[in-house]
């Protein structure tokens, strides 16, 4: 043979070996992310920068993970819960997410906060196959995109579903409703505007003033001026925290005290009181929930329960903020998941637990399911209405089904 | 020296624009709020606004007429040291107690942050580095607020009462009031201190001629320490006036948007001015609540833009600002 | 004389080679690491063009950059262009912008310079917000991905391409006049240096780099909003400009090593909580600042034993540079 040729032979040889190797290897590949005694997941969340009051619901799920793992974890399996600070900035989210993926090999990309950042994301998980589930974001994408985006889902319930069901609310118990509306100048606002428009139906015309502001306004006192000025006297907040505090605040010391609803991602106890003790009259104002009510039984077995996980696994973390609430639901969920995603459990069987999912989650509110199909992937569509009174949120009438 | 401090230029006629734009501003304010009681409403809003930004304006005004630098991290100081005074209150310290033992930490903090930070990079670097170390120091400590008291928000009580009074259908707000009230005594504080101290006018030749200021007896490092701290003093105080307030609250990125309007403000009044400061700070407070109000292709987003166009146009008319002093440069 | 630049291209070209084989050895991840740190290449030259060159401070440079990444992200998205094609014009669009900036400029020096162009670098993200059917508001655009290589290989594409530009444009006559402009204004118009355009010329083409730099960004993240175009941004930028050294092109793939990897190593590494990165990092830039003031350039030409340029601050009272040979 010639040098040639002998060459040829060698090389292609050796490649037919470096693909068979790889074959091999891809074929007893374990699922990335799973070993015998561990599970690793992984997500971005704004633990510093301007959305960081919300770097507390990591830290929240990650105390309930760890109680589950002291009691074994799933499957004999602990989960190790990789979390990573992308200051709500996408161009952060994107190479972390990546690294989460390439490097730290997570099995799933788990409970990742803010709409832009998910949706940064999203094309490049769902083409590599990795779960990007139970995001906290109240977008309706990740229930409505399924077809296109099938290993993405939500968790909470959808902003314009909430505020549809404080639309028909008005519609059928306040008649003589003229409503002022703030939200936020953007997507986010205007999905709580689209639902409460919906929610009116008919009564649409109810709305008698939509002042709108940005978030690098921390103040907000023009818009709440110029809405009572308008004679409003239903004021639909659509506003994140700070400038809810601000708009609740502002509003007492105008003197103009509307039925006021406020949506569900600023209602925590936390801002209300921060709201009461900053001069606001928050007395009588309602708001939609669905996660269990610590406040009013501070002696039941989940109270405690959720107390103590986060007493011994997240001392920093205050119980009376509902977020750490929402935190301990959504870890729940995922474990619960993940126990029917197979042993050793796979991305596909975890996708497949969680589009199946018929179940009571002990940290929501009573009533309140975690149900999704293949087709129906919103996993919570009921709210129940609360009333501000005295120090916290009182439920009444009954649960919403179906808010859809 | 003194001499040098005591003569006063005479007012050449242009030098009448800037009181003449002022007053009618004023006169515009006034008639407006007294034809509608919302154009009222909207600019005691604005000015209680403005307070803030000018409180922590004023901060900056005295860092750069002390260093010549713009101090990128005033309002991260700002927000520790009110943690600091949050801290005192939590563990039972009252009030006021806390507050004046807050501007006492903030003192020595400032000067510790020159002495730290600031002068080992100051005596080997330029200006610019100098710019960079403050934005060091920026990332730092609002880094540390977050590690060391974590990120949820927080309550920081006022220190006047929370009351409004209601006068002909507007609101006027105590703890607004006295935010701007404290500003303006602050200016007059400062103009105190640099007209007729000697460690004001130490300070002063410090910072425009530290060869001469040397060859007098004048300790120069010694005078750029004490600038920091009494800015981080001004700071303090600005931040607990902030955080007290509603749009603002404690939290670690609290002054982040404060800081953006006081550095308009301070530019708008000329950065060696105080009083131009408070001025700058009022007018954009009250500018941006009018904007937003009435003139209505100016969305909620173009505000920022807007204030910043119009800083912009002051600014081409005279680029010193609006109480600055026209630089003369020598070849 | 020859020797010593021999030893200058002997130094370059290893630089060189050692960026175009590194992909290989590296994961996909790092790639596009790696393609962040020739987005910040890109942006620190510019930034050193305007700032280290011709004097004028500019903190606003990721106004450039935005302008830059969105006229990309909105020809990519909404008219199907091909990504390397907008590359070009990015760059026309950077430098239209930069001119535009760079006329009122003029007027300010100094402290006043650089607080306006911090307003220019807030204000346009919430042009961006304000004009969301055009860019997607706040919900963005999301664009195709791409592979580690292929961003790697554009961004250090036109990283050396700028670079080389920059290069030939500092030896020459516009590059001696802006550092005429930059030590003594004054002393440059009566030797006859046009100072009007030769500013805004600087602006121009550091406002056309940041552009391409910004380009390069949104194509990496395969996503644009304008959160991604922030304040931090134009301050990282500025930081690494000047952790690169002001005035000279031999810092810059430090400076921009710093900025990129630094920030995102801490916070991946879970060596430290994530709280306390910010305030490790805030620690390390004041310590580089006391240590090498002048920036890595400083300790790089010390290490390849090239001449020390003794070279005063900005606006000092005595300008002058001295350049031993």
């Amino acid at each position: 043979m010639s040098r040639r040729t002998r060459f040829s032979l060698v090389a292609a040889l050796g490649a037919l070996a470096a693909v068979a190797a790889a074959a091999a290897v891809a074929s007893t590949a374990a699922t990335p992310g799973v070993t015998a005694k561990t599970v690793t997941i992984g997500g971005t969340f704004p633990l510093t920068g301007p959305a960081q009051l919300y770097g507390v619901i990591p830290k929240a799920e990650n105390a309930y993970f760890q109680y589950v793992n002291a009691r074994g974890g799933v499957n004999g399996r602990k989960i190790v819960f990789k979390v990573y600070d992308d200051q709500y900035n996408p161009a952060l989210t994107v190479p972390l997410t990546h690294k989460l993926v390439q490097q730290d090999h997570v099995f799933a990309d788990y409970g990742a906060l803010g709409t832009a950042p998910n949706l940064a994301i999203r094309d490049y998980l769902n083409k590599a196959g990795v779960p990007q589930v139970l995001v906290a974001t109240g977008d309706s994408y990740w229930g409505s995109q399924y077809k296109k985006y099938p290993w993405t889902i939500g968790f909470q319930p959808d902003y314009p579903g909430e505020s549809r069901v404080y639309g028909q609310f008005i519609r059928n118990k306040v008649p003589q409703a003229k409503i002022g509306v703030l939200m936020q100048d953007d997507a986010y606002g205007q999905n709580y505007y689209d639902g409460l428009v919906q929610g009116l139906g008919d009564a649409k015309a109810k709305i008698v003033d939509v002042e709108k502001y940005d978030s690098t306004q921390t103040d907000v006192s023009q818009q709440v001026v110029k809405l009572k000025a308008s004679g409003a006297n239903v004021f639909a907040l659509f506003a994140i925290p700070t400038q809810t505090i601000d708009a609740l605040v502002v509003a007492t010391k105008i003197g103009w005290h509307p039925t006021t609803f406020i949506n569900n991602v600023s209602s925590s106890p936390l801002f209300m009181g921060l709201a009461q003790k900053s001069g606001a009259d928050v007395q009588g104002d309602i708001t939609a929930g669905y996660v269990y009510d610590v406040w009013n039984n501070p002696s039941s077995a989940t109270t405690k329960l959720y107390k103590s996980i986060l007493a011994k696994y997240d001392p920093g973390g205050d119980p009376l903020d509902a977020n750490n609430v929402y935190g301990v639901a959504s870890a729940w969920t995922f474990v619960q998941a993940l126990k029917q995603a197979g042993n050793p459990p796979t991305r596909a069987g975890l996708m497949k637990a969680l589009t199946h999912l018929n179940t009571v989650n002990p940290f929501l509110y009573p009533g309140v399911k975690l149900q999704t199909t293949p087709s129906e992937r919103f996993p919570i569509d009921q709210q129940i209405l609360e009333q501000y009174k005295g120090q916290t949120w009182k439920p009444f009438g009954h649960v919403f089904s179906k808010a859809r | 020296m003194l001499g040098v401090a005591a003569i006063r230029r005479p007012r050449t006629p242009s030098g009448w624009i800037v009181p003449g734009l002022l007053a009618a501003c004023c006169v515009f304010l006034l008639v407006g709020s007294l034809s509608s009681s919302l154009f009222a409403q909207q600019t005691v809003s604005g000015l209680a606004n403005g307070g803030i930004y000018a409180s922590l304006g004023v901060a900056l005004v005295l860092i750069y007429r002390a260093t010549q630098v713009i101090n990128f991290s005033q309002g991260a100081l700002a927000t520790f040291t009110t943690y600091v005074a949050w801290q005192l209150m939590s563990w039972g310290l009252g009030y006021w107690p806390a507050f004046v033992l807050t501007l006492g930490i903030a003192f020595v903090g400032g000067i510790a942050v020159e002495l730290v930070a600031i002068r080992p990079v100051e005596r080997r670097g330029n200006v610019l580095t100098v710019v960079i170390a403050s934005i060091g120091v920026l990332i730092l400590v609002e880094g540390a607020v977050g590690w060391i008291w974590g990120s949820e928000v927080k309550f920081m009580p006022s220190a006047f009462p929370a009351r409004a009074i209601h006068v002909g259908g507007v609101a006027f707000s105590l703890q607004d009031l006295g935010t701007i009230g404290v500003s303006i005594a602050a200016v007059v504080v400062l103009w105190a201190l640099f007209q007729f101290t000697k460690v004001g006018l130490a300070m002063r030749a410090a910072a425009l001629r530290p060869e001469a200021a040397r060859l007098v007896g004048v300790r120069v490092s010694w005078m750029l320490s004490l600038g920091w701290g009494l800015a981080a003093v001004l700071g303090a105080v600005a931040g607990m006036m902030a955080a007290a307030s509603p749009s603002v609250l404690l939290q670690p990125s609290m002054m982040d948007g404060v800081l953006i309007y006081a550095f308009a403000a301070a530019v708008l009044g000329g950065l060696e001015s105080a009083a131009g400061a408070v001025v700058g700070g009022l007018a954009i407070g009250a500018l941006l609540n009018l904007l937003g109000s009435y003139v209505s292709w100016v969305t909620p987003q173009l505000l920022l833009p807007a204030a910043f166009v119009l800083m912009l146009v002051v600014l081409l008319v005279k680029p010193s600002g609006l109480f600055g002093r026209t630089q003369v440069r020598r070849v | 004389m020859r020797a010593r630049l021999a030893w200058q291209l002997a130094v370059i070209a290893g630089v060189a080679v050692a960026i175009a084989l590194l992909p290989f050895g590296l994961s996909d991840y790092h790639r596009s690491q790696g393609a962040d740190v020739a987005v910040y290449v890109m942006a620190i030259l510019g930034l050193n063009i305007v700032t280290g060159y011709t004097g004028q401070i500019s903190i606003g440079h990721g106004a450039f950059m935005a302008l830059g990444g969105y006229t990309t992200a909105i020809l990519t998205h909404d008219h199907g262009w091909n990504d390397l094609a907008t590359l070009p014009v990015a760059l026309a669009v950077g430098f239209g912008a930069g001119v535009v900036v760079g006329v009122p400029a003029l007027r300010f020096h100094g402290a006043y310079l650089a607080l306006v162009t911090f307003a220019v670098a807030l204000a346009v993200p919430q042009l961006a917000k304000n004009y969301s059917h055009f860019t997607g508001g706040t919900e963005g655009l999301a664009l195709p991905t791409h592979t580690g290589l292929w961003l790697y290989g554009v961004g250090w594409a036109a990283a050396v391409i700028l670079y080389v530009l920059t290069w030939l444009l500092l030896r020459g006559r516009t590059g001696r006049a802006f550092r005429a402009v930059r030590d003594s204004e004054i002393a440059a118009a009566s030797a006859g240096v046009n100072l009007a355009v030769h500013k805004t010329l600087a602006f121009g083409i550091s406002a056309a780099f940041a552009a391409v730099a910004g380009s390069v960004y949104v194509l990496v993240n395969n996503f644009v909003n304008p959160d991604v175009f922030g304040l931090q941004l134009s301050l990282y930028v500025l930081i690494g400009a000047v952790v690169a050294g002001l005035g000279s092109l031999w810092g810059i793939l430090a400076g921009a090593a710093f900025v990129q990897l630094l920030p995102i190593g801490l916070t991946s590494s879970h060596a430290v909580s994530s709280q306390a990165v910010p305030v490790i990092f805030g620690a390390i830039v004041v310590l580089v600042m006391a240590l090498i003031p002048r920036g890595s350039a400083e300790v790089l030409r010390a290490a390849l034993g090239l001449p020390i340029r003794i070279r005063s601050g900005h606006h000092s009272s005595t300008p002058h540079s001295l350049e031993a040979r």
